[in-house]
């Protein structure tokens, strides 16, 4: 399946994410690897997607997950080599599947060679690439992020005998974007991994790139002229290539990285996330409304990135002290569930197993304005192990059968990189792949489905949103259009059935078509537009004029 | 014929568009644009401090203001349109308002509160005066909690009065009603009150609402239900009880609101009443009932001329009312010329009343003239205890209530001679 040539393909992509690791293991050494991906692109281009967004796979100590990079032009050994990762690339094109991968700007691991070298002495020539300092005063008052581990943003180096800045985890120093040499060296690095054929690039913690006195030492224009630098040279050089930015931050601090659509293509809409979780619960629209209400316009080429899980935790830090208790008390009243400032959960245990609401949470993200990105077994509905350190828990291996190690690896059990999940409700037994393929009712034939119906017109990727604001403040409605192609999504956030009547007027003498099933709804006329909706129940209509 | 919904069709699709809520605050309101705004503002902000995670709604049941109040009320809706900024805006906040038929009718009112609360299957529903401008936004926690997440199934509340507000409350309705349920409530004719998702549902049961309880007198009514049909009731103080003008309130519209109220539920309810015993506290959450001792002016003098004037009059009325003995000592009272020499004391004052409440039993006269005729001889009783308590403490006159409660509770087998008695 050829790829389409348009610039602005990352608009209509339905992204997979997934980590190398936890896929498909060849070898049977326990670890998910290059080839087994490339032995799975079938099973991606089945479900629909079409870009799979690839987590870090770096050689790596393995820290953080691989956000540690030892080194930026390599695969991990776990995970094969670059031959292996070429193989992948190319297969996966020619199933019409792009690749973005990750790129961790802000920091290295702490045995990347550079940092081996920086540390050596103060007048090493690699001693500027990192931000070091005589004090661990400096910059005071910059929050801490992980919270839960660290005391300091400054760790102090018995090597050189100084303090090195880091704004994660104490092993992963943070590189000196105000040296030329290092902003040098991670174009170098992009340019080596687009020249094997990537189609993006996911840049990791780009808001903490520079540091200045008296500031929080976040989002600073100095930041977001490094950001554009990268970006113009990449448009120069390699049209159609997509950036991709993690910020987790307000929507007008987010704003800035879209620049005039001239730094980031798509940014992640942290703050929507936790409020689609609020409202469902709530049974109220009002908090995904509100914060889309605030969401700033962005340029005509830009785009925002929805998500409803991802590997990391269902971060809580764009939410108000109020709504932050409630999310803990509705959703992980288990402090095992909690880490940092969120919930380590997966989403199917996030909405208690309930079909019902993660079909009505898929609907959301698969229709409202922005790419869409699913996380890897999600769309089979696969649990999470909160017992796991870290964010480990929602990091299992991919439940392919019933049988050995789920289908994962032929390694014996132990040997695996982490425990699958065995238990009667998520495990790999009751929840596969295998299984869910032979019925078409189950969750995974529905995801391929509403995947189906969202890629067939573009008006999902593309278009502009307007809220209807019924009265009935469970219900969530809204009007996607672009050109003359108008589309009425309706939600009902609430667990029992509710009738509704939407002003239509506007679309007066359209009849309604609803996309799953095609059926004709009646026309629309002068009087309110009645809809009753089931518990949890979505329609996605086609406005049609006939 | 069916019986015609007090609810109209406009007022049933707000309700649709509510749902279901957790808590509900009703305003009954008739022209209070004055003060309705600011006390649904703070109706808003206890909700939103206090149950920001319950699906909580204001509903104001008019009837028929021809100011703003209605808007005043909507005006305090929290959702997509009006939006709030206050940090504990979790949801959406409805605010909604009815205009019931009929004119104004606090009874009318708090049915179409009640219904709203069945309908809305709520867990705790408040009633709160459109009036209340001292209301804190902890009057709604303190009203609501108990309900919400305690045990109770009727909260009545407990203000800091002025020794000399609320005599008729001091000097009839509480005692009186404590005498003949044995729950010691303070205030069992009060503007605000909750009760639970429950209760409502049996007050909407009750009989109330096809009589003249059911129009005026409800509140009272209410308190009543929920003693005699065995729910659990808490006290919870709430503050400062904004003093009415005085001219505003018309005496005999008060004795029928509550002397009428209190009389007529002894009927229905005779077998309840005439076997208790001692009454019984009722569980007070927040502290008790509290008094305030500043000057006050009131007009003593006219008190006692009306009672004067009120026994002389209404003889020939008071003597199908009274026995002779309890007529003759008014009588005896009235005229005596010294002021510092009357006394109308409190076991003839209790003697008064429960004959009072026999002959209404007996309707010996138009029922409505009895609860009019008692109003003089409570200007009487008012004067007593206005010169009693003049220079009395706080202490001095809970304690002086306490003794005339009593009283009331030691004279109650009167009652029960006089109940089945010829006379």
């Amino acid at each position: 399946m050829p790829m389409s040539q348009d610039q602005l393909w990352y608009k209509d992509a339905i992204i997979y994410q997934v980590h190398v690791r936890t896929f498909f293991d060849t070898n049977a050494d326990g670890i998910g690897d290059f080839r087994g991906l490339a032995q799975k692109l079938d099973y991606l281009q089945e479900l629909g997607v079409n870009a799979i967004w690839l987590m870090p796979f770096f050689p790596s100590p393995l820290r953080d997950d691989g956000y540690d990079i030892a080194e930026y032009r390599s695969v991990h050994s776990s995970y094969g080599n670059l031959d292996d990762f070429k193989g992948f690339l190319q297969a996966a094109h020619e199933r019409g599947i792009r690749v973005i991968v990750e790129l961790v700007l802000n920091h290295t691991s702490d045995q990347h060679p550079w940092f081996q070298e920086s540390r050596k002495s103060k007048d090493n020539p690699k001693r500027d690439w990192y931000v070091w300092s005589d004090t661990d005063t400096k910059y005071q008052g910059v929050r801490i992020i992980f919270v839960d581990t660290e005391l300091s943003n400054w760790a102090w180096d018995p090597v050189s005998k100084e303090y090195y800045w880091h704004r994660f985890f104490s092993h992963q120093p943070d590189l000196n974007y105000d040296n030329p040499a290092v902003r040098e060296e991670m174009w170098n690095v992009m340019k080596f991994w687009v020249e094997l054929g990537v189609d993006g690039f996911r840049l990791d913690a780009v808001p903490y790139l520079v540091e200045r006195e008296g500031t929080s030492c976040e989002n600073l224009p100095e930041t977001h002229a490094v950001l554009k630098e990268l970006r113009a040279k990449l448009d120069l050089n390699y049209p159609g290539k997509m950036l991709l930015a993690e910020a987790n931050q307000w929507p007008a601090d987010l704003r800035a990285y879209f620049g005039e659509g001239d730094e980031f293509h798509m940014a992640f809409h942290f703050p929507l996330m936790p409020r689609m979780f609020m409202g469902l619960k709530l049974e109220d629209r009002k908090p995904i409304t509100e914060i889309l209400k605030q969401t700033p316009q962005i340029p005509g080429s830009c785009q925002w990135c929805l998500f409803l899980r991802n590997h990391d935790e269902l971060t809580l830090e764009m939410v108000t002290d109020v709504e932050r208790d409630y999310m803990y008390d509705q959703y992980a009243r288990d402090k095992h569930m909690r880490i940092n400032v969120g919930i380590r959960r997966r989403l199917a245990p996030l909405l208690d197993n309930d079909r019902r609401r993660i079909e009505l949470m898929n609907g959301l993200l698969l229709s409202l304005p922005g790419t869409p990105i699913i996380y890897y077994g999600d769309e089979i509905g696969m649990g999470d192990n909160i017992y796991l350190g870290d964010r480990n828990g929602v990091r299992t291996p991919m439940q392919w059968e019933g049988g050995w190690n789920g289908g994962f690896s032929s390694a014996d059990p132990e040997s695996l990189y982490s425990p699958l999940m065995l238990n009667p409700v998520y495990g790999f037994q009751a929840v596969n792949v295998q299984s869910q393929k032979r019925f078409d009712h189950s969750l995974l034939s529905w995801m391929k489905r509403i995947i189906k119906v969202r890629k067939s017109t573009p008006v999902f990727g593309r278009g502009s949103i307007e809220f209807l604001y019924p009265a009935n403040h469970r219900i969530l409605a809204y009007v996607r259009q672009l050109d003359k192609e108008s589309i009425l999504v309706v939600n009902n956030l609430s667990s029992t059935a509710q009738a509704v009547e939407l002003d239509l007027r506007q679309f007066k003498g359209n009849i309604l078509i609803e996309m799953f099933g095609r059926n004709i709804f009646p026309r629309v006329g002068e009087l309110p537009y009645l809809l009753t909706l089931g518990p949890y129940q979505f329609y996605w209509f086609r406005l049609r004029k006939i | 014929m069916a019986e015609e919904s007090i609810l109209t069709d406009e007022f049933l699709r707000q309700l649709i568009d509510v749902g279901e809520a957790d808590v509900l605050v009703g305003v009954p309101t008739y022209n209070n644009a004055a003060t309705v705004g600011q006390v649904v503002q703070t109706i808003r902000a206890g909700l939103l401090k206090y149950f920001p995670r319950e699906r909580a709604v204001i509903v104001n049941a008019d009837g028929g203001s021809r100011d703003e109040t209605s808007n005043l009320v909507r005006g305090a809706s929290i959702n997509d349109l009006q939006h709030s900024t206050d940090l504990n805006a979790l949801r959406t906040l409805h605010s909604i308002s009815a205009e019931y038929a009929g004119g104004p009718a606090t009874g009318t009112a708090l049915r179409t509160i009640l219904a709203s609360a069945e309908l809305l299957r709520v867990s705790a529903c408040a009633v709160v005066s459109p009036e209340s401008t001292t209301i804190e936004p902890e009057w709604i926690e303190r009203l609501l909690r108990p309900v919400y997440q305690g045990n109770a199934d009727f909260v009545t509340p407990l203000y800091r009065r002025h020794k000399f507000d609320g005599l008729l409350m001091s000097n009839l309705v509480y005692p009186m009603t404590r005498a003949f349920y044995g729950k010691r409530v303070r205030e069992p004719y009060a503007s605000e009150f909750s009760f639970s998702g429950p209760l409502a549902g049996h007050f909407l049961t009750q009989e109330i609402w096809v009589n003249e309880v059911g129009h005026t007198g409800t509140e009272i009514a209410l308190t009543i239900s929920a003693i005699t049909g065995g729910f659990r009731m808490v006290q919870s103080f709430l503050g400062v009880k904004p003093r009415l003008d005085a001219r505003s309130a018309d005496l005999i519209d008060a004795m029928r609101q509550t002397v009428g109220a209190l009389f007529w539920s002894l009927e229905p309810n005779f077998s309840l009443w005439s076997s208790k015993g001692d009454s019984q506290p009722v569980p007070t959450l927040g502290g008790e009932q509290e008094v305030t001792l500043e000057p006050l002016r009131v007009n003593r003098k006219r008190l006692l001329a009306m009672f004067r004037s009120g026994v002389a009059e209404l003889e020939p009325v008071l003597k199908s009312i009274l026995s002779a003995p309890t007529l003759a000592e008014l009588q005896r009272i009235a005229a005596l010329s010294e002021e510092e020499d009357f006394c109308y004391g409190d076991e003839l004052w209790a003697r008064t009343i429960y004959e009072f409440a026999a002959s209404y039993h007996k309707a010996v006269i138009s029922r409505d003239h009895i609860v009019q005729a008692l109003a003089p001889l409570y200007r009487g009783r008012a004067f007593t205890f206005l010169v009693e308590n003049r220079d009395a403490s706080g202490e001095q006159v809970e304690q002086n209530i306490e003794n005339f409660c009593l009283t009331c509770e030691r004279l109650k087998p009167s009652l029960l001679e006089l109940w089945n008695g010829k006379k």
